[in-house]
């Protein structure tokens, strides 16, 4: 077996690429599977992506991320679209979101949807969070104000 | 040289020390941990069991649980429920083993906070629940608390956390 004409260079390259790849993939880019229709089209049952653990180091999140949502811990979250930031009142109306009265475009929203919520204000410290999957039924859906601390990253593809 | 050898000797003793230390007298966060993934597969069941396995392991889940236990479980689009003592609680999951066919419960999160008086404990936790039969797993969020009593670490109160309101 060849392994190059150094073979202890080989080995510590090796070394290094395998410790790399751990600390990129265990805390800095965490692999996702999506479960679950609630982002569709945008993001498909079972596909596949990564979680960005340093998007919010140098700013805070921003309408139209798809961030991750943490439980108890980071291994199981969900995954949700950020539509209202601090501070704002959301409302939806036949489906369409309006922020502080005004209607939101959000070209990734593909299926029709006739949500009707009341308005809501958003605390100081939470974002308004909600799936691309209007087209199911609003009370099937996981969706709502976010404490910040809750939002582990943005996610990557 | 000698010297070398001998600290690397030292080091390996004080390492294996300190192991055997917390296999005999684990910390109480690592108990309960333990403890909470002993619950997780005393609620799963198999659709291979045999009713007098499933009945003995419906019986066994109410032992997690203190005497005067608080159950409160509130999920969005589902009516809340409330449980109050060990005879609930096993009445609750021998109907769950009437009613599903198999169902696999994991903890992949757990956060143990302990109490200064280490006498009692909070863990943050999050449960993954596949039932046979659904499509997708059910996720939420716990919050059980804890007392140390003589038989061992017991739950006091449970109720689910909604990470988005």
């Amino acid at each position: 077996m060849a392994i190059g004409r150094n073979p202890r260079n080989t080995v510590v390259r090796i070394l290094i690429l395998v410790a790399g790849c751990f600390v990129v993939f265990k805390f800095i880019m965490l692999p996702l599977r999506v479960t679950g229709i609630s982002m569709e089209p945008t993001y498909k049952d079972r596909s596949i992506n990564f979680l960005n653990r340093l998007a919010y180091l140098t700013h805070e999140p921003r309408r139209g991320d798809v961030v991750s949502i943490r439980y108890a811990g980071p291994h199981v979250v969900l995954m949700k679209r950020i539509v209202g930031l601090p501070g704002e009142t959301i409302e939806f109306i036949h489906g369409t979101v309006f922020i502080n009265g005004s209607p939101l475009a959000e070209p990734y929203k593909k299926n029709p949807s006739d949500w009707t919520l009341p308005p809501e204000m958003i605390g100081q410290d939470e974002y308004f969070v909600v799936g691309d999957n209007r087209d199911m039924p609003a009370h099937d859906h996981v969706f709502g104000r976010v404490e910040r601390a809750r939002i582990l990253g943005k996610v990557l593809l | 040289m000698k010297i070398f050898w001998r600290l690397v000797l030292c080091a390996a003793v004080i390492s294996l020390s300190v192991w055997l230390w917390t296999v005999f007298f684990p910390a109480p966060e690592k108990v309960i941990r333990h403890r909470l993934a002993k619950l997780a597969e005393d609620v799963s069941f198999d659709s291979d069991q045999g009713s007098l396995s499933r009945l003995a392991g419906g019986e066994s889940v109410a032992g997690f649980f203190s005497t005067n236990v608080e159950i409160t479980i509130n999920v969005p689009g589902q009516e809340q429920a409330t449980f109050a003592s060990r005879a609930e609680i096993t009445q609750a999951a021998l109907g769950a083993r009437e009613k599903i066919k198999s169902l696999s419960v994991k903890f992949p999160d757990a956060d143990v906070t302990l109490a200064p008086d280490k006498l009692s404990a909070v863990a943050d936790v999050t449960v993954d629940a596949a039932v046979s039969g659904e499509r997708d797993a059910i996720v939420q969020e716990l919050k059980i608390s804890f007392q140390k009593t003589e038989d061992g670490w017991l739950i006091t109160r449970l109720e689910t956390v909604r990470p988005l309101r």
